[in-house]
């Protein structure tokens, strides 16, 4: 079947312009991803995150996080608490779909932590080389050294519990693979003519690392960083198994796994169905990660 | 040996193992928490676990034994007098006692062990250097008048009773002087091997401790009550309490120690599993630190007492676990008063708020360890608080962390518990009633001290009770201690533990008391 309208527009071969180029080529990724079924499920598990998270009081009474009831504690599931209630009585639906908000909040901050320290740190460390590099590099090789999940702990520990430090715990922790990463691709890339190009008229380092290396680092680091999101989710709810992330009451997934370890037995949703939706969430982000880096990846392409 | 002949052998000795779930006849196996145990060396131990092991192991001058908990009677010592001024004590000791290793047991070994708990001045050392011995004065204090009998003199004059609880406590123990010095090592009086070995005379000898993963003891067949009914007992220590419920179900372990309320009443149903419940002795409360001028304002704490639904958690999530007590003496001990008279009651709290000046109420911070009960608790305080006005933010963190803080008086509202060293009234009257020096520099830092409570009238009487002689007296004074630290103190006292096990049916005779002190194995038969 031959492309027809806009169809045609977007997949010819001879486009008119940049714009219809780019266009293009977006829409060809576009394409590939949609027909891969599994990057399309993390893709609607994502987005289905983001809608609860930011429907969250729509779909459940605010009060109901907090509100303890200690007669109607370890109901099973039932029609008034769809996924039952807990040690003190909470309605578990209610905090789990709060719950969201916190898991969300956590991953787009650390996400906006990591991006600008690791490729503030990879870029210029690539490009300048040198005794630059040495240091960056050696800084990056220092937080590499330690475990991860064991720093963010000795972090969450000495900041005390909390879900910004918490933040701050996992971000100090998740950077260097970051850096490594920008500095690898800018050391691939600033020997190229272009960068070559933009130096002999006169660009600032500044310049050319802003307009022609970042935007060709972004996307690996955004898929890396997509890759990343489960293990972000993973540590976030470690801290707050452990008592280290979210203070009592918040509906943190991995406390309310923590406090229904010790009815596991008998009252096995306290625990199962926080833990359900930080296993569902982190595969989302892992097969939406796994997808977009089949479109981008050149090796695969 | 060839690789595939060893398979076999290694095969051959795991099969049975598998085939037998249950424990052996002869030895009871007991799942409990034991990674506290840092010492088995009776003058220096002081955590829960290791004087559980040491009570079994060691006896000691004074007992309270298993047939009658609440009854003082001798122990190494068949009779003391007490001299009319009431420092001096000469006990008897009871003939023919003989060590684990077969040397007898003399006067020599008693004031041996007496002066090595003040010499060496390690934690525990502190109960009897309060009766005024130092390592200066003990050898002429502290002396064996003949082979069979014991005489010390204390400098500080205090209740013959509390002396003689004193010797009950895990400082009475009777160490062998001959075996302990044999293995002196740079002066330590036997320190280091008496860590983790036996010098006692106790039912049970020590075999093995390996630390976070068993204490093994056997049976003492000469003990002077008769020997133990089971040959060997292994304590296990098993962290989680869900792997506790787990091991009981499957026959592994005889008693589980440490299974939850929601867990207990799960095994409870299961044929061949039986519950037991005994009384605890720790005071669960939460610290008011007088610092911080709202907490200071004595409106302001009777409002928070209103606003404690400590009923309704005992009636759910700490059903059979706890039960309401707010005096500062647990029952069971001399001088208990039970009378709580505070319950939820808001329209009550918020007028005194307002009447306090804080009808909108305030912001606070609490202070908990971050583990069961101790988070579900803090955040029932929460809501409830939250009823009038009062919003309360939990930080939980570990328990140290919450304890470095609260030495520090740098909290605001703190849950944690106290447990008291010895069975006499004396020693939480000495923390909760008691601080005679209020400066940030005080030597002594007791409970008081660390809710900034300054009481230098309620010190006095603390000691006058501490001193009387007179045991009806005694308790009246403990009785009036006890009303103004409930209605004038810093703390808000909410539940005494009582500590459910789980056993199989066919296990009987486990005995525990309000303290580990009297925790007894030698009865147990199955």
């Amino acid at each position: 079947m031959k492309p027809v309208g806009w169809q045609a527009w977007l997949l010819t071969e001879t486009p008119g312009g940049r714009a219809q180029a780019r266009a293009g080529r977006w829409y060809r990724n576009l394409r590939r991803f949609a027909r891969n079924p599994l990057a399309m499920s993390g893709l609607f598990v994502v987005l289905a995150l983001i809608a609860v998270a930011l429907a969250a009081p729509l779909l459940a009474p605010a009060r109901a996080v907090v509100l303890q009831a200690l007669p109607d504690r370890l109901l099973p599931p039932s029609l008034a608490h769809p996924f039952g209630t807990d040690e003190l009585g909470r309605d578990l639906y209610a905090r789990v779909v709060f719950g969201a908000r916190i898991t969300l909040s956590i991953v787009a901050m650390v996400a906006l932590i990591v991006l600008p320290i690791g490729l503030g740190i990879g870029l210029p460390a690539g490009y300048f080389g040198g005794w630059i590099d040495l240091v960056l590099m050696r800084l990056t090789d220092i937080f590499l050294a330690f475990p991860r999940l064991i720093l963010a702990l000795a972090f969450a520990a000495a900041l005390g519990p909390g879900i910004r430090n918490a933040v701050i715990a996992i971000a100090l922790t998740a950077w260097p693979p970051y850096a490594r990463l920008a500095r690898a691709e800018t050391l691939s890339l600033r020997a190229r003519e272009f960068v070559l190009a933009a130096e002999l008229q006169g660009a600032s380092a500044w310049r050319i690392l802003r307009t022609q290396i970042l935007p060709l680092c972004l996307p690996s680091v955004i898929i890396r960083l997509t890759l990343d999101m489960a293990g972000i989710i993973l540590t976030a709810a470690g801290l707050g198994f452990l008592g280290l992330g979210a203070q009592p009451p918040s509906p943190e997934w991995g406390a309310m796994v923590a406090s229904g370890r010790d009815v596991l037995l008998d009252q096995w949703w306290v625990a199962t169905i926080p833990g359900l939706a930080i296993f569902v969430v982190s595969l989302g982000f892992n097969l939406l990660g796994d997808g977009l880096r089949e479109i981008f990846d050149p090796r695969a392409a | 040996m060839h690789p595939r002949r060893l398979l076999l052998a290694a095969l051959a000795l795991l099969l049975p193992v598998a085939a037998h779930a249950a424990t052996p006849a002869n030895t009871l196996v007991v799942a409990k928490q034991i990674d506290d145990i840092i010492t088995l060396d009776p003058a220096e131990a002081y955590e829960l676990s290791d004087e559980e092991v040491i009570t079994n192991v060691y006896d000691r001058l004074i007992r309270y034994e298993a047939e009658d908990l609440t009854k003082m009677v001798g122990g190494v010592a068949q009779s003391w007098v007490v001299s009319p001024d009431g420092k001096t004590f000469t006990f008897t000791l009871r003939p023919g006692q003989k060590f684990h290793d077969g040397s007898p047991l003399t006067a020599e070994d008693a004031a041996f062990s007496l002066q090595r708990v003040v010499i060496l001045n390690k934690t525990p050392a502190f109960l009897i250097t309060q009766l005024g011995w130092t390592p200066e004065n003990v050898g002429t204090l502290i002396q064996a008048v003949d082979a069979h009998t014991l005489r010390f003199t204390t400098p500080v004059r205090f209740a013959p009773s509390l002396v003689l609880n004193l010797m009950s406590s895990v400082v009475g123990s009777v160490v062998e002087k001959k075996l302990a010095m044999a293995h002196q090592a740079g002066g330590d009086l036997g320190n280091a091997w008496l860590k983790s070995h036996d010098a006692a005379s106790g039912p049970f000898v020590l075999i093995s401790w390996k630390p976070k993963e068993s204490v093994t003891m056997q049976a003492n067949p000469a003990y002077r009550l008769g020997p133990p009914g089971v040959g060997r007992i292994v304590i296990r220590n098993i962290v989680e309490s869900a792997s506790q419920r787990l091991l009981l179900e499957k026959g592994d372990v005889d008693i589980a120690r440490n299974l939850t309320p929601d867990q207990i009443a799960a095994v409870a149903k299961r044929k061949g599993i039986r519950i037991e419940e005994f009384p605890g002795s720790d005071t669960w409360y939460v610290g008011l630190n007088q610092k911080d001028p709202r907490l200071a304002n004595p409106l302001v704490r009777q409002a928070m007492r209103y606003l404690i639904d400590a009923q309704g958690m005992t009636g759910s999530f700490l059903k059979g676990s706890f039960k309401v007590h707010e005096t500062f003496l647990p029952d069971g001990f001399l001088g208990a008063l039970d009378d709580d008279p505070n319950h939820l009651d808001v329209a009550k709290a918020k007028a005194l708020l307002a009447q306090a000046g804080f009808p909108n109420g305030f912001e606070l911070r609490l202070d908990t360890p971050n583990t069961t009960p101790y988070t579900d608790i803090a955040q029932s305080v929460q809501q409830t608080m939250g009823l009038a006005g009062i919003k309360v933010a939990i930080v939980p963190a570990d328990l140290k962390q919450v304890l470095t803080l609260y030495r520090a008086r740098q909290h605001q509202m703190v849950l944690v518990n106290w447990g008291p060293d010895y069975l006499d009234p004396h020693t939480n009257a000495d923390t909760f009633a008691y601080n005679p020096d209020n400066s940030d520099k005080a030597a002594e830092k007791p409970l008081a001290w660390r809710n900034d409570w300054a009481i230098l009238q309620l010190s006095q009487e603390t000691l006058a009770a501490a001193q009387e002689p007179d045991t009806a007296k005694r308790v009246a004074m403990y009785h009036d201690l006890q009303k103004k630290v409930l209605e004038e103190g810093p703390f808000m006292i909410l539940f005494q533990p009582t500590f459910q096990i789980a056993e199989q049916a066919r296990v009987h005779g486990f005995i525990a008391g309000i303290t580990s002190d009297l925790t007894y194995y030698r009865k147990v038969t199955k």
